[in-house]
């Protein structure tokens, strides 16, 4: 602020200029002005309407020093050496007050020293240029377009406060309260420069026209930008949008990443001044507008989606969220001694501007501002020529991949992929990406890929290099997307959210264990996705001290109670009834998700128990017991604890998802409970079989079950079967369900294979088994061959049962009734 | 090569010719320019092509920027793969022709079933209408 009231202090002012100048990068100026930083909320018709009134302007203010300042060495090339352009330079421009006028000694200056090299290239300019220099030149306004929206906390304390305190209509005047040497920021900023002292004062921006003039020149000594396809007002337009400064000093914005940050995450942009500098009131309104800054999240000068203009280091990360104004001054590579202190030379600004250009990535010839397509060409050449020379900007990708990482970036983190394989000579090294976070299966697969992949590559390669619209999407840009989506992946428990891939994974490298035979000891279990260290991000709302009340603002971190729901029941006598039948369907429910939570956890018990450090792993075994424990209790009775509860089971049985639960909860349960969920099984089988009818979910249970049975002693066999056999009649409706069928079958067999193996059976040691097996015979027969279900398998040794038991005719039957056969499966 | 490797990314088909179907039921061939996290396309040199029967016709139409969600699919075409193709190229107009036919006929079927709905005192709400599903 203050440096503009005192216009004496130009001898800073004159070493932000140069640092200003220094800084600037290649700017795109499409991007600029449509997606990037530049892009600004601006009432268009308004610039409209003042261009336009400009436009028509002739002749006026050609006396004016003003703008002249810029103008100053302007006018004289303009209008002396350029009659090809129209008079708009030096017309038009809104006259400032005459005192500001009077101190400014800068157009003797600039005047004294055309130079002669901007001479020669004065007459390429055209009418884009004039255009815009009128632009920038006539009206501060225009040049400190953009709204200063400088993110609420990284002004500090001071700068929110102060925002605060001076009311909502003027927080953009009022980014910093501390003094930016402005020229240091990086190109977006210098018309941010303005802003506090200004409309105070009312003095024109004697370094935004130093600053002008710096610009003009320099975009004159670059004009030769014989590439540039469109002569359109927007590419060269700098009033729409913050100044982009040659960008021919493509300078070391990539040391200084500080910079960086600041023109990615924006500057405050300020409202665009009226022409009445003391009309404050009808200041145009902030661009963005935007919830005030206290409760809010932070606002962002460039939304979040837009695509980096300069590789991000990864510094930049952590600035996003906390972006701070810095004061920084890009390091001055060239600085030769002004000969007129208060303003640069222009001499000296061509030399400065050259220097960068000439040491370049791109030929002298090249402008410095390439349009996207320009870039690819250019590129494409290259590539077309000889490998690619530029090294992959994969190190500030590789780096932004670092916060990814929970902890201190493995010791390779920066280590880029695979090596490269060898490929066809003209087949440019493959980007380097970062694979360390991902498995080391992936790697060696990735690697392989490419390698077979070397050959076909080539003629894919030559078709690609010779498209001259190719790479028009940077590697910054991809590895932007790439960014993105990885940051996507991040999560703080990938067992959790990224469960599949996890055990995708386990079990291929298992499978690839087992191919390979172990020869090469390399596997490493742990798998790395980008993992974020679990934070608690607790948001509070901003609370002031002494306060009484609290702030009503609501946001997306402190949403506002909208609803006050209140449960309330209902006491119908009626619907007591109901709801009692629902109750019950609602307490089974429950009781399956409780249960199913708890089989879930002890399910994964094993995989979690592999996953964790030593120290956890006590803990979580004796939660698994713990679990285990529960799991068994809630089948059992509520009176005695011991017996498991027939009830309980068929209650849980009666939902589909009970069903499935016991199928999966089966081979965790003690055997001895397993076994009296199996007896209870088979003693409801009709009531389960009459419920199932629409689900037909039974069968799940086939496999568990067997297991159980397999494990079974022949006494519990006998038991079972004789349970299964039950009251009259149940033995038909078992036999009516597949399941049941099924599961008599099993018995049968098991039974069977007790007795053919082992010779001290007890199978036959009462006649209970023989009994039953008779029972069963005869039902078989009996029982109308349609509706007999058909069993989900066979069991091959169910012939040689009946045999034992039944003659040769009954045999038969059997055997055709059955359809098993001595080959039968 | 793979950005991401063991996922699908679109990083690998940029600059490469595509074929994308969109929700409305355009056919849009084009080289894959740019991408974005929302899977936004940017096509170049694309051509529009409609099929009608046998025949279909290509309408060139310049750079696309096509609105991630409106994709229903994106397939890379094989510019080496033989093309064996029954179907006939012919000029924009007669393909336009085609369609436009194609169009009418069944606008006629589509008016007489509402029509014979209509009688019954049935009616198939269209789809864009719908609330529920």
């Amino acid at each position: 602020m203050f440096r503009f009231q005192s216009l004496d202090e130009d001898c800073m002012l004159e070493e932000e200029d140069d640092g200003l100048i220094e800084e600037e990068d290649e700017i795109d100026q499409f991007n600029d002005d449509t997606f990037g930083a530049g892009a600004i909320d601006d009432d268009w018709q308004e610039e409209h309407k003042r261009l336009a009134e400009l436009d028509e302007r002739d002749g006026l203010g050609a006396g004016l020093g003003f703008g002249g300042g810029g103008m100053g060495g302007d006018s004289d090339l303009s209008t002396s050496k350029r009659p090809s352009s129209t008079r708009i330079p030096s017309s038009a421009v809104h006259p400032p007050p005459p005192s500001s006028l009077a101190s400014l000694s800068f157009s003797s200056s600039s005047s004294g020293l055309p130079p002669s090299d901007v001479e020669d290239r004065v007459g390429e300019g055209d009418l884009a240029e004039s255009l815009a220099r009128l632009i920038l030149d006539a009206d501060p306004a225009i040049a400190g377009v953009g709204a200063a929206e400088r993110p609420g906390p990284s002004s500090g304390s001071s700068g929110s406060g102060l925002s605060a305190l001076r009311g909502l209509d003027q927080p953009r005047v009022l980014p910093q309260p501390s003094p930016i040497p402005p020229p240091t920021q990086p190109h977006q900023h210098p018309q941010h420069q303005l802003p506090p002292g200004l409309p105070a004062s009312g003095l024109p921006p004697s370094s935004m026209l130093s600053y002008q003039q710096q610009q003009h020149l320099l975009r004159r000594g670059t004009a030769p930008m014989g590439q540039m396809s469109s002569h359109s007002i927007w590419e060269n337009s700098m009033g729409f949008g913050p100044v982009s400064v040659a960008p021919g000093l493509v300078t070391h914005m990539e040391d200084n990443p500080l910079m960086s940050i600041i023109k990615e995450v924006g500057h405050p942009k300020r409202a665009p001044q009226g022409r009445n500098d003391e009309d404050l009131s009808e200041r145009v309104p902030p661009p963005r507008s935007s919830s005030p800054v206290i409760g809010s999240p932070p606002v962002r000068a460039v939304p979040i989606g837009t695509p980096p203009k300069q590789p991000m280091s990864h510094a930049l990360n952590h600035q996003i969220h906390h972006p701070t104004a810095v004061h920084v001054r890009a390091p001055v590579q060239h600085r030769y001694p002004a000969p007129f202190p208060e303003r640069l030379s222009p001499n000296t600004l061509l030399n400065i501007a050259n220097s960068p250009l000439c040491r370049g990535p791109f030929p002298p010839r090249v402008g410095p501002v390439l349009s996207q397509i320009q870039r690819a060409q250019l590129l494409n050449s290259q590539v077309a020529g000889f490998p690619r020379g530029g090294p992959p900007p994969l190190l500030p990708g590789g780096g932004g991949f670092r916060p990814f990482f929970g902890g201190p970036p493995p010791p390779h983190g920066h280590r880029m992929g695979p090596p490269p394989p060898h490929g066809p000579p003209n087949h440019a090294p493959p980007i380097r990406h970062n694979t360390t976070h991902l498995h080391p299966q992936h790697r060696r697969m990735l690697t392989q890929r490419m390698q077979s992949r070397g050959g076909d590559r080539r003629p894919g390669m030559d078709r690609r290099s010779r498209d001259p619209y190719s790479n028009l999407m940077t590697q910054k840009e991809k590895e932007w997307v790439t960014k993105i989506q990885m940051m996507q992946l991040q999560s703080t428990d990938p067992y959790l959210d990224d469960y599949y891939y996890q055990n995708y994974y386990e079990k291929m490298e298992k499978r690839q264990e087992k191919e390979r035979d172990s020869s090469k000891k390399e596997h490493t279990t742990k798998l790395i996705t980008p993992q974020v260290a679990k934070v608690e991000h607790t948001y509070r709302p901003v609370q002031f001290a002494g306060s009484l009340g609290k702030l009503t603002v609501s946001s997306v971190n402190n949403p506002r109670k909208m609803i006050d729901a209140v449960v309330t029941t209902r006491s119908d006598d009626e619907e007591k009834r109901e709801k009692q039948v629902w109750n019950k369907r609602r307490q089974i429910l429950y009781t399956v998700e409780k249960m199913y939570s708890l089989l879930l956890e002890v399910q994964d018990f094993e995989k979690r128990f592999v996953q964790a450090p030593e120290e956890d792993r006590e803990a979580l075994l004796e939660q698994h017991k713990s679990n285990t424990e529960q799991l068994c209790s809630s089948l059992r009775e509520k009176e005695w604890d011991d017996r498991v509860s027939d009830e309980q089971c068929v209650m849980i049985m009666s939902v589909r998802k009970g069903k499935r639960l016991i199928s999966r909860l089966l081979p965790f349960l003690p055997s001895t409970q397993a076994a009296a969920v199996v007896m209870a099984i088979a003693r409801n089988l009709p009531a389960l079989a009459k419920k199932d009818k629409q689900d037909q979910v039974l069968c799940w249970l086939v496999e568990p079950v067997s297991a159980v049975i397999q494990s079974l002693s022949s006494a519990s066999l006998t038991d079972l079967l004789q349970e299964l056999q039950g009251s009259e009649g149940q033995l038909a409706t078992v036999l009516h369900n597949k399941f049941g069928v099924t599961l008599l079958y099993v018995i049968l067999s098991e039974g069977e294979r007790m007795q053919s193996s082992d010779p001290n059976c007890q199978l036959m040691d009462d006649n209970r088994w023989t009994e039953l097996v008779f029972s069963v015979t005869r039902e078989l027969l009996s029982v109308p061959s349609s509706s007999l279900s058909p069993p989900l398998f066979t069991p091959p040794n169910l012939l040689s049962l009946f045999s034992r038991y039944v003659d040769r005719q009954r045999l038969e039957l059997l055997q055709d009734k059955l359809q098993i056969s001595a080959l039968s499966r | 090569m793979n950005y991401v490797p063991g996922t699908a990314s679109l990083i690998d088909d940029i600059d490469k010719k595509h074929l994308v179907l969109l929700r409305d039921g355009r056919t849009l061939i084009g080289y894959l320019r740019s991408i974005d996290q929302f899977a936004n396309l940017v096509f170049h040199q694309t051509v529009e092509r409609i099929h009608v029967g046998k025949k279909f016709g290509d309408i060139p139409r310049g750079i696309f920027i096509v609105r991630g969600e409106n994709v229903v699919l994106l397939g890379e075409i094989d510019m080496e793969k033989p093309c064996d193709t029954v179907l006939q190229q012919v000029s924009i107009e007669e393909i336009l022709e085609e369609q436009r036919l194609q169009q009418q006929a069944k606008q006629e079927t589509e008016k007489v079933k509402m029509q014979v709905l209509k009688d019954r005192g049935l009616s198939i709400p269209k789809a864009d209408n719908l609330d529920e599903y």
